[in-house]
């Protein structure tokens, strides 16, 4: 899902029980180190520029412009009105090294044929989560569903991932929604209307002086 | 008629004892108005305080809003419903507001501050945010600048023209972001909001949070001496079950128990006071009745019958307790006005217990007629019960035992 790079065009989804949000965003990424969101709808927050540095969030206001980095305090904080925290922009662990794997049970999702696997993290990785249970498709290899446990063994969050599609080279998922445990009738949903995996992205172009041109 | 005169008589035949009774009653008299006003007037000052200063009698929101204070959860401006609370006849004013939090930023300086999006004119007419002015000018509809509170903009080093930069959240996760002048300087009573307050007008406020004609409350005066609670029963009557009323009380309950425990412990401070008076007059009556203990007796002796000398001895009471209560009255006036008009200022730890409750720490009089008038009552009734006793001294009296020597 992640390439050495990727490029992105989403449409992010806010659905609450009383009403519902649209927004369009640009990424960049690179690596686990280094993301860029632009947002480019709606018209009001068009131009606001979000830009991940190691564990750094920096965010550019174009309508006071201004680049601020945001406080620790409002790392866990919605992004932009979303389920996801702006802690979840910088989280950088690797679901490789930092937590071990036990196979569960196989399932099956949307008649599709899935390894179930419990990812615990290992002791010195820097992760928020107490557990995750990942379901990944048999053929294409890729996450149709993720729960996340904390370290109480309370449910947290679920991903589902839908629309597993040829996009940029690759067969992924195309639509993630993320569902809070604990609010109902509440979730942010992601459609993906491209990626290009590995084009070339230097460093340079994640710093907060590029955020205020970016395109 | 004659039994009047004899009365009066009686009292300046003994100038001195009559005196000491009426100062003793005047006294009484004078400190619990005193004490009388000092709690009224703190207790108002403090409702005023909160009242005037930033919620208003009652407040009108969309259903749950009491609960999570978010944008979300504010409802679409309507003239119409504006009209019909406007008509409810106890009434004040109505004024519209947009309330939220954002971050206020100037130089290296950020704060966080309450957003208070108003409706200038008619947000004058409940909180009087115009007086409270002490630096530049106040706001109109189309202004685009902000009017700051005198603490934070003290903490924010700013001044009048200076730019300030808000960044908040915005009605329904949109991002809130946008630079504005400071207009005026604003000096709020209470510390608390002092220090974090940020008016801007209702349309200046919609925009920057992107809550398009939204209001999150409309805030309610009512009339002098209107239980609030009465009047939000009738306008949730008409206005509908989408919107909640909440009464000044409801919105800071805290603060209401602090007014309602204050106020319990000066009414036992106010019993131990009236006790005191009680012993005070009891005492001279006491020595009043030795002393006339001989000449009572006479009268009895002479056929004069015990109901007619009781009669004599109520109405000489009477004359010396009216005499008394309004002495004390006429004196307590001038002081009560001075307090009024110079409060009581309270320094030191007590005045940080009440700063963070969000009061000015300052204790003014009343001047409100009713608290002479009811202070004045209940020494005049307390004189009068106490009078009892010297008709029951006459009622047991023999006149040969009483001239006795």
């Amino acid at each position: 899902m992640r390439g050495k790079t990727s490029e992105a065009g989403i449409i992010i989804r806010t659905i609450r029980p009383s009403w519902s949000r649209e927004m369009r965003v640009k990424t960049w990424l690179k690596g686990t180190a280094y993301s860029m969101i632009l947002v480019e709808s709606p018209p009001k927050d068009k131009g606001i520029v979000f830009l991940k540095r190691k564990n750094e969030v920096w965010n550019w206001i174009p309508s006071i412009e201004k680049v601020i980095k945001l406080p620790p305090s409002m790392m866990s904080q919605s992004w932009m009105g979303t389920d996801f925290t702006n802690d979840d922009l910088v989280k950088e662990s690797s679901m490789v090294t930092d937590y071990t794997h036990a196979f569960a049970a196989d399932t099956v999702i949307n008649n599709r044929k899935c390894y179930t696997v419990i990812m615990i993290p290992t002791p010195e990785a820097s992760v928020v989560w107490g557990k995750l249970v990942v379901c990944i498709d048999k053929t294409d290899m890729v996450q149709l569903h993720v729960r996340f446990y904390d370290e109480n063994n309370v449910l947290i969050n679920t991903m589902n991932g839908y629309e597993v599609k040829l996009m940029g080279g690759r067969t992924i998922p195309t639509r993630f929604e993320m569902i809070p445990a604990d609010k109902k009738n509440q979730k942010t949903e992601m459609i993906y209307q491209y990626v290009y995996f590995d084009r070339p992205i230097s460093d340079g172009f994640f710093t907060p002086e590029k955020m205020k041109t970016v395109q | 008629m004659w039994l009047l005169r004899l009365a009066w008589k009686n009292l300046w035949r003994n100038r001195s004892r009559t005196l000491i009774t009426v100062s003793a009653v005047a006294f009484a008299t004078f400190f619990s108005i005193i004490t009388g006003s000092l709690k009224e007037g703190v207790f108002n000052n403090l409702v005023k305080n909160i009242v005037s200063s930033y919620t208003g009698h009652l407040q009108v929101h969309q259903k749950g809003y009491q609960d999570e204070q978010i944008l979300d959860n504010s409802f679409k401006k309507s003239a119409l419903l504006e009209g019909i609370i406007e008509n409810i006849p106890e009434t004040g004013a109505v004024a519209p507001r947009l309330e939220s939090f954002a971050l206020v930023s100037s130089g290296e300086l950020t704060k966080g501050c309450m957003v208070l999006g108003i409706d200038p004119e008619k947000e004058n007419k409940i909180t009087s945010v115009k007086e409270k002015l002490v630096n530049g000018r106040y706001l109109s509809l189309e202004d685009r600048g902000v009017l700051i509170g005198a603490g934070l903009a003290k903490k924010m080093n700013v001044s009048i023209n200076d730019e300030l930069i808000l960044i908040g959240q915005g009605y329904h996760g949109s991002s809130a972001a946008g630079k504005m002048p400071v207009r005026g300087i604003v000096k709020m009573g209470s510390p608390q909001l002092n220090d974090k307050i940020l008016f801007m007008s209702l349309p200046a406020a919609q925009e920057l949070f992107g809550a398009d004609s939204l209001l999150s409350s409309l805030i309610i005066s009512l009339d002098d001496n209107t239980e609030p609670s009465g009047v939000a029963g009738s306008i949730r009557a008409v206005i509908g079950d989408q919107y909640e009323v909440k009464t000044w009380g409801e919105i800071l309950p805290e603060v209401k128990q602090h007014i309602e425990t204050d106020t319990n412990n000066m009414r036992y401070v106010q019993y131990i006071l009236y006790l005191l008076i009680s012993f005070g007059i009891f005492s001279t009556l006491l020595i009043m009745m030795v002393e006339r203990r001989f000449e009572t007796g006479m009268l009895l002796a002479l056929g004069m019958s015990k109901l007619r000398i009781q009669w004599l001895l109520i109405t000489e009471s009477l004359f010396t307790v009216m005499l008394g209560s309004i002495t004390g009255i006429l004196m307590s006036i001038p002081l009560v006005l001075y307090f009024k008009n110079q409060p009581l200022r309270i320094t030191g730890e007590a005045a940080k217990a009440y700063e963070r409750f969000g009061f000015e720490p300052i204790f003014p009089a009343s001047a409100d007629p009713m608290v002479f008038l009811s202070q004045g009552l209940i020494v005049f009734v307390i004189g009068l019960i106490l009078s009892l006793y010297p008709l029951y001294v006459v009622m047991r009296m023999h006149p040969v035992m009483a001239m006795k020597k």
